[in-house]
């Protein structure tokens, strides 16, 4: 038998679906917060630009960490809610008791996020190119596996949320956006690491994240593909990925030993 | 069909349960009887792989648990009267939701036939979240049968509902059971219910087994008038 059953995956795709449609505030999610976010940092990087303080380049390199950083945040927050509206509606014991396994119910979060992904950062292009005149497409394909490392650390962060919740209950949710805008922040989407103090720098360093931002300030400038830097964030996410996923599995089984599905019933 | 071995589970200040044997065999209807507090609901999510025993073995179906949780549960349906139906979908799409988690593609005639078994096929388009405990319940075990399952576990199917509620649930699980011949594990503090549905009945007490057989066998061993009296010597002892 398949590890991955396509029609169970499909059917929890369906079901988020549903959720997304019916839900009024997910749109706020997915399009008004990108929106508020690439005028806010357009206008400053625009305001800087005209103060004569900074290169010409301040409004792009704004415009384009905030929408890197959208790549982050839309795939971290769409599958970590994901999960928990399962913990919400109280559906968790429901699906436990089911034959979907755990790596369907991620698959099927990961299939959503993607969706979600596109939608969130196309309004924030869009809104970008409107209003500010800024076509993120000129830093070229190089942006692929900029935003396939950002993609794949905000999936991350959303495995260890969801291992968190399960350990510790909806107290937790919090941490959805807490370590998000913690790993945004050390990572340098709106400037160089240099910038940040001296005693946060080995900690930026070693985030996937701040080598796919430095990526793309590399790209923007007008310069080849920084295939170095992408390496250094491909081997941060070999290590990432494997560490997120045995922390939630671990949770798992502790969620599984200690009862707490009850918490949800 | 299914078969539980010296199953405990300890939490931080109490054992809930303290090493229970269980077996249901293929068709047999069992009703799992016990004070509030007694360790069913723990008994039944270790039988379903939703919580991990400290100790004791589970087959399933010829599936040991937790290893072939997926392979076993496509046997099994499960309902509880407390469980909620997911938000923001209509019925119809619940019962097509979890049709699919149980394998089947196409559901719609099964779920049509379905509601209409449990006379609820006014329901379909109806938001779940909108619905009254009674016809919640009702969709549970709608959504726990519709893949005709060999074991049927119900967890209190009929708590908080009004008499005529639980008949039609207990009209509409006999149906199904006689049908298909599925497995019947239920909870209930109803003993009406498990009279008229169950051949056997397994009373727990303080996490462990204190009686197992028939009916008629249990009333007899206890030398009471029904099992609402053996229930009641059971939850209140220092009373007799």
């Amino acid at each position: 038998m398949a590890a991955v059953d396509a029609l169970r995956v499909r059917a929890m795709v369906r079901r988020q679906t549903y959720v997304q449609r019916r839900s009024p505030q997910r749109w706020f999610d997915l399009f008004v917060w990108p929106m508020v976010d690439t005028v806010i940092w357009g206008s400053i990087g625009a305001y800087v630009a005209q103060q004569g303080g900074a290169s010409g380049s301040a409004t792009p390199y704004m415009l384009s960490g905030i929408l890197l950083m959208h790549v982050v945040y839309q795939s971290n927050v769409s599958m970590a809610t994901g999960f928990m509206d399962e913990t919400w509606s109280r559906n968790l014991l429901n699906l436990m008791v089911s034959p979907l396994r755990e790596v369907e119910l991620l698959a099927s979060l990961i299939v959503t996020s993607l969706a979600r992904l596109v939608i969130g950062l196309g309004a924030v292009a869009l809104a970008a190119w409107v209003l500010y005149a800024f076509d993120v497409t000129t830093a070229g394909w190089g942006l692929v596996p900029v935003v396939a490392v950002l993609m794949a650390v905000g999936w991350a962060i959303s495995l260890i949320v969801i291992g968190l919740v399960l350990r510790y209950g909806s107290g937790a949710e919090i941490l959805t956006w807490g370590i998000l805008f913690i790993v945004i922040a050390l990572s340098g989407a709106f400037y160089p690491v240099e910038a940040l103090p001296g005693a946060l720098r080995p900690f930026a360093e070693v985030l996937p994240s701040t080598h796919a931002f430095e990526a793309a300030r590399t790209l923007l400038d007008g310069d080849p593909i920084p295939w170095g830097e992408l390496g250094v964030a491909a081997v941060g996410l070999a290590v990432c990925i494997p560490l997120a996923v045995a922390f939630l599995l671990r949770m798992l089984h502790l969620f599984r030993v200690r009862g707490y599905v009850t918490r949800y019933s | 069909m299914l078969e539980a071995r010296g199953l405990r589970k300890a939490y931080r200040r109490t054992t809930a349960v303290d090493g229970i044997d269980l077996m249901v065999a293929p068709g047999e209807r069992v009703a799992l009887l016990g004070p509030n507090g007694a360790g069913k609901t723990t008994t039944l999510l270790m039988l379903l792989g939703a919580i991990l025993p400290d100790e004791g073995t589970v087959e399933v179906l010829g599936h040991p648990l937790p290893k072939e949780r997926s392979e076993a549960m496509e046997g099994v349906g499960f309902a509880a009267g407390y469980l909620p139906l997911p938000e923001r979908l209509k019925v119809k799409e619940v019962l097509r939701l979890f049709a699919n988690l149980y394998g089947i593609a196409e559901p719609e005639p099964g779920i049509a036939a379905a509601l209409a078994r449990f006379r609820i096929a006014h329901l379909a388009d109806a938001m779940a979240t909108e619905l009254s405990s009674g016809q919640r319940t009702l969709v549970g075990i709608v959504k726990a049968t519709l893949h005709r399952p060999q074991l049927l576990v119900l967890d209190e199917p009929t708590a908080s509902l009004d008499p005529d509620v639980a008949q039609q649930v207990r009209v509409g699980v006999e149906r199904q059971c006689d049908e298909t011949g599925a497995a019947l594990l239920v909870t209930s503090h109803n003993m009406t219910d498990v009279d008229r549905i169950c051949e056997r009945v397994v009373f727990v007490a303080a996490g462990r087994v204190v009686a197992d057989g028939t009916p008629t066998e249990v009333i007899q061993r206890f030398g009471r008038g029904n099992l609402e009296e053996v229930f009641l010597h059971l939850a209140r002892p220092e009373e007799d």
